[in-house]
């Protein structure tokens, strides 16, 4: 089976059709994905701080992993259920997409820094070295860059 | 606004070349500097209706954050607007445009009124639970920003 021919067999199941002929289905999805992102950003941009030595350094590296990691995988767990739906409900804006591609590639980037993080936080959480500053440059990059593949998805269909 | 400034607000050589080249980008900063606007947002009203953060004194964690809170804003102000000049006679008429334009300004009224009221007592519960008008206003501005987020979404599907 081609792209082409996996598109049209996803846009004719039962529950993309719904989707589709759903009012507000899909601007509804989009904005759980987008709240669920911008929680995750936040975490996100917290934690990298945190590592990089600066933010919420009242806290302990590890206390505010073990607070927020958590938060991280539930926001992904949410992206992906709603990115899925997005992907089934409109096949043809994201099965030949190249930034549909990146953004996969970059989110499971993300999601190895993600457990890179965590270990770092209960193994050595207090110390602050170049590698661990640019780890958490590189991980608000990805996030950065994730929010920018998945906005181009709209415009390389 | 009259319809002869918006018209000529979409004219000018700037808003055209963002309608022409540059509004992918526009459009993908808006959504960043959005996003860590909510975020962070939505990290300290967690904190201020009482479920997250509750080891950490509430003034600690708006001091850290809300500089972080403000600067996108501003940049999410600066990229909104040059979206808004790329399709401005659109825009005005926009409902959705219209309606997170208020939700903007509410959200504002609720931070105004915190700041001025209910964050005057803020010793007394820095380090402890809230009071309730505290977490009202917590929660009012998490359904607020969401509301923003929505509104702001539903724009892309309704512009002409």
């Amino acid at each position: 089976m081609n792209a082409r021919a996996f598109n049209d067999w996803l846009s004719s199941t039962a529950l993309s059709q719904v989707l589709q002929d759903t009012h507000g289905a899909i601007a509804g999805i989009q904005m759980v994905h987008i709240v669920c992102l911008a929680t995750l950003f936040a975490l996100a941009l917290n934690l990298s701080l945190r590592l990089a030595g600066r933010g919420l350094v009242a806290e302990p590296l590890a206390s505010m992993a073990a607070r927020f990691v958590p938060g991280i995988w539930i926001c992904l767990a949410l992206l992906l259920l709603t990115g899925s739906l997005l992907i089934v409900a409109e096949p043809h804006r994201t099965i030949t997409n190249p930034a549909f591609y990146t953004k996969m590639g970059l989110l499971a980037v993300g999601i190895v820094l993600t457990i890179r993080l965590a270990s770092i936080a209960r193994g050595q959480p207090e110390k602050t070295t170049a590698p661990r500053v640019a780890m958490a440059m590189l991980y608000m990059l990805i996030w950065i860059g994730i929010i920018f593949a998945g906005r181009y998805i709209a415009y390389l269909i | 606004m009259s319809a002869d400034f918006l018209q000529w607000l979409q004219g000018t050589r700037l808003a055209v070349a963002i309608a022409e080249v540059w509004f992918p980008l526009v459009e993908s900063l808006h959504v960043l500097t959005m996003a860590c606007v909510a975020g962070t947002i939505f990290i300290v009203d967690t904190r201020l209706v009482g479920l997250t953060s509750r080891k950490l004194a509430f003034t600690y964690l708006s001091d850290r954050l809300l500089p972080w809170t403000w600067g996108a804003f501003g940049c999410s102000v600066v990229t909104g607007t040059l979206m808004f000049m790329s399709n401005a006679t659109g825009y005005y008429a926009n409902t959705a445009f219209r309606v997170k334009m208020l939700l903007l300004l509410l959200a504002g009224l609720n931070m105004l009124y915190f700041q001025t009221v209910t964050f005057r007592g803020v010793s007394r519960w820095d380090l402890s639970r809230p009071p309730v008008a505290a977490r009202l206003a917590g929660a009012a501005s998490i359904c607020l920003w969401c509301g923003v987020i929505g509104f702001g979404r539903w724009i892309g599907f309704t512009n002409n």
